[in-house]
């Protein structure tokens, strides 16, 4: 299937910027910065097009139509920038207020039941008999562990931890080096599949384009070159030093 | 000043980073030029979330948040693609996309590009839509729960919702049988439980990066999520949808990586009382 300019030169930005970004994992270089500072300033410039974009379709629009309480909206979006003056500073901090205020209403609004009362329910509804003998022995578990790590994190009564109860909280600081396990294996797994996409767009989408088998081993020189120690490369020399 | 020797577990210890990346990218490379083809079983988790779908009675609408970043697409999106592909092939479902993360319209289009929505004769605003990134994140989600034509009025390309026949009775969370958030960011994912699940009751499928599964498993436990799923897991759901792709491909990649870090591990930790044994030997303990 033929493919236009812009697919094309797409991949082909894509590619060698992710080259020159996996490049740090090895050493630090001209490359790789030259990617890092690329794309902080992409994702500041679309975070900017899509803010404008927001206050035109969603505050700029309906004011349009008539909706004049908007006014109050963009003045107190104004304010914010406020921040920046010596003098006026301190008006900023309404509108701060007024956004942390209704954030934390909105999710305090179902937090108890979402967070705390339904977790409770479920615990309380576990059941260790009338089930199968593996489910009884996880509900168990998870009964002994929890219990366990709430006892754990009892430190008003320091005498708790001492004496012949020593061992319940060794069970629970286990219990988490587990959990801890689990929550590392699987960043590594959310790590692996990343890598494995932007390679497998190296392997389906680039390589496959014409040009590409040559430039792989040319941009791959280039990034070693550019991870020599700037004493060993005849060019570019490193700056003298101030 | 006299070099001290240093043992075999202390260099294993020692060993530096690009090696153990070297190693690493082999252990890439090798299945992804060469696939073992290892099986890919289904989980309990992806299979729920197929069944959901499924079990799904004809006209119902489902709302759909891409919610993830660009950084997160090459774990995420392979997930969303396949799902796509099972709402699209099962046919007669509304789905309603919109994104809490800035980059979720462009990761539609891309996202729709690779499912081809036309070869299920799938139609744009008739069958989905895409309303367009909203920001606030919690405070977007309780808007559109409330009332999405409070929120806009307008798809992501400007064109009037009730220009949409798909946009016909549906203006909040109660005109959706089902939510489904793709999601980078825990808020997002932990948002439509309190949002929409706590408010509205409405059944919620959470697509997540395999780090946030242990913060988000306890909504699955507690029945508040339908089902929690990583991007790691679809080569399960494309096995279920019969359209193997990136999934699918990542498997024998995903095996021989974890594998290779398991082994280091383990001698990581053989090295480790190894050392202190010849430490202890050393100090005549």
């Amino acid at each position: 299937m033929a493919m236009d300019l812009a697919s094309v030169s797409s991949i082909w930005i894509a590619a060698l910027f992710t080259i020159w970004a996996f490049s740090f994992v090895f050493r630090d270089n001209a490359w790789f910065k030259f990617a890092e500072h690329v794309y902080v300033g992409t994702a500041a410039g679309n975070g900017i097009v899509y803010g404008i974009d927001n206050v035109t379709r969603y505050g700029w629009a309906p004011f349009m139509k008539g909706s004049m309480y908007y006014i109050v909206l963009f003045l107190l979006g104004i304010v914010l920038y406020a921040r920046y003056h010596k003098k006026y500073f301190w008006l900023s901090r309404i509108p701060i207020a007024i956004m942390v205020g209704t954030g934390i209403g909105l999710s305090m609004r179902s937090t108890v039941t979402s967070e705390f009362i339904a977790q409770i329910q479920s615990t309380a509804g576990m059941k260790i008999l009338g089930v199968d003998p593996l489910t009884a022995f996880n509900n168990l578990l998870f009964l002994i562990i929890l219990l366990c790590c709430i006892y754990f994190f009892i430190f008003t009564f320091p005498s708790m931890h001492t004496g012949g109860k020593w061992y319940i909280s060794r069970i629970a600081r286990y219990a988490m080096m587990a959990a801890f396990g689990y929550t590392f294996a699987n960043g590594f797994l959310s790590r692996v599949t990343m890598i494995f996409g932007r390679f497998d767009f190296l392997k389906s989408s680039w390589l496959p384009l014409p040009g590409a088998m040559v430039a792989l081993p040319i941009s791959l020189i280039l990034v070693i070159y550019a991870m020599l120690p700037a004493e060993k490369r005849p060019w570019p020399k490193a700056a003298p030093a101030k | 000043m006299s070099k001290q020797k240093k043992s075999i577990w202390e260099k294993l210890e020692d060993l530096p980073r690009e090696v153990l990346y070297g190693i690493l990218l082999i252990a890439f490379i090798i299945p992804m030029l060469n696939p073992f083809g290892f099986p890919v079983p289904i989980t309990p988790e992806v299979r729920k979330w197929y069944d959901t779908i499924q079990a799904l009675p004809t006209g119902s609408a489902i709302a759909l948040d891409m919610g993830y970043s660009g950084g997160g697409e090459p774990e995420i999106g392979p997930f969303a693609v396949a799902v796509f592909h099972h709402i699209f092939r099962k046919g007669g479902l509304k789905t309603v996309c919109w994104a809490t993360s800035n980059e979720g319209p462009l990761l539609f289009d891309k996202a729709m590009a690779e499912v081809n929505p036309d070869r299920y004769g799938a139609k744009y605003g008739v069958d989905y839509i895409m309303l367009g990134y909203f920001a606030g994140t919690e405070t977007a989600m309780a808007a559109l729960g409330k009332s999405i034509r409070g929120l806009t009025t307008t798809d992501y390309k400007r064109t009037p919702l009730d220009q949409y026949s798909i946009m016909q009775g549906i203006n909040d969370a109660t005109n959706f049988k089902l939510v489904i958030c793709y999601t980078t960011g825990q808020d997002q994912s932990e948002g439509y439980v309190r949002q929409w699940v706590t408010a509205y009751k409405t059944p919620y499928l959470s697509n997540v990066l395999a780090l946030m599964i242990p913060a988000m498993l306890p909504y699955a436990r507690s029945g508040q999520a339908v089902s929690v799923t990583s991007g790691a897991q679809a080569g399960q759901m494309e096995s279920l949808v019969k359209v193997p792709a990136r999934g699918i491909a990542s498997a024998d990649v995903m095996t021989m990586t974890e594998i290779f870090v398991s082994v280091y591990v383990i001698i990581g930790n053989i090295a480790y009382f190894a050392r202190r044994a010849s430490k202890k030997k050393a100090s005549g303990g």
